[in-house]
């Protein structure tokens, strides 16, 4: 298990579920800063136990340069043969609802699970 | 000068509104060191507004109007603020400055923060492109290139979401300092319609 914690947020990698766990809200500067957060994503392409999981149900918010780091992480994921992406999102949350469809459109076979 | 955008109703405080204004210091201090303060500023702005809904309907639809509101707010307040601190011309005594207006069935969040003459040009030519093109597949070609992405396109991505996914209507004003002639004030304009949150009957 894996974490990379700041002032508002925390993230959780459990690598033989390759889950990625999001917790609080993220607003940081920018692709510099987002890289360590990226590159822990990018573990779970490595050795993947199907299907990998992004589980933001509890990320109240993420700005827009977290947004392009979700966004680049789908595209890498993509590119990977194979590769099932789930992320579960909460209907309790208003921007799961409204931004997340944008990474649909980058992967049409990603899911999203609102509940 | 103000670039043309049908926004007429929207473009001036309109007489009885509550309004809230914050102004930020220009500082040296790194931006790294005052970041936080974006996040501070956009939470509070989020949630000052919900004190002025109007308590229409069933208090769980009321509740879930509140939230939707508070979070698209937040959102909007905390992307143009990172960008006016981003982007900032340091030098000049120009405030970074974030004025909320809530209307009956509107709320606009506008920010203003000096720029060079050469940064303003490149900003307006933005602009343009933005208002030429289809948002959509302007943020679906930006997400695409923000593989390689410069700041400059991460900063884009702020305005093409609140666009696409806040329904916002975006106005820009470019003002000429009136000492400092090399340096202007950018004041960009974003107008959320109540009618497209879910919950609201406004």
């Amino acid at each position: 298990m894996k974490n990379i914690h700041g002032e508002s947020f925390d993230i959780r990698l459990e690598e033989e579920s390759s889950t990625v766990l999001f917790k609080g809200a993220l607003r940081l500067c920018g692709t510099e800063d987002y890289a360590p957060i990226l590159d822990m994503l990018k573990e779970t392409l490595a050795s993947p136990a199907m299907p990998i999981v992004l589980d933001l149900r509890e990320l109240d918010f993420l700005n827009s340069s977290g947004i392009t780091m979700l966004s680049r992480f789908v595209m890498e994921a993509r590119d990977h043969p194979g590769i099932d992406v789930q992320v579960l999102a909460s209907e309790a949350i208003p921007w799961h609802a409204r931004s997340l469809r944008n990474l649909q459109r980058l992967m049409p076979s990603l899911s999203i699970r609102l509940t | 000068m103000m670039m043309s955008e049908p926004l007429d109703n929207y473009g001036e405080r309109a007489g009885k509104c509550e309004y809230l204004t914050l102004a930020f210091s220009p500082t040296s201090a790194p931006l790294r060191s005052r970041w936080r303060n974006n996040g501070l500023s956009a939470d509070f702005l989020g949630d000052y507004v919900t004190t002025f809904l109007p308590a229409n309907g069933t208090l769980p639809a009321f509740k879930r109007r509140q939230n939707e509101v508070k979070h698209a707010v937040t959102y909007i307040a905390n992307e143009l603020l990172e960008n006016a601190m981003k982007y900032h011309q340091p030098d000049v005594e120009i405030p970074i400055r974030i004025h909320l207006e809530l209307a009956s069935d509107h709320i606009k969040v506008s920010v203003s923060n000096g720029v060079s003459v050469v940064q303003a040009g490149r900003y307006r030519a933005f602009v343009e492109h933005l208002r030429e093109g289809d948002v959509d597949d302007l943020l679906l070609r930006q997400q695409e290139e923000s593989a390689r992405s410069t700041e400059s396109t991460m900063s884009s991505l702020g305005l093409l979401t609140m666009i696409s996914d806040y329904e916002a209507q975006l106005d820009w004003r470019f003002d000429i300092h009136p000492t400092h002639l090399e340096s202007m004030t950018v004041t960009t304009i974003a107008i959320l319609p109540l009618k497209g949150v879910p919950g609201a009957s406004a």
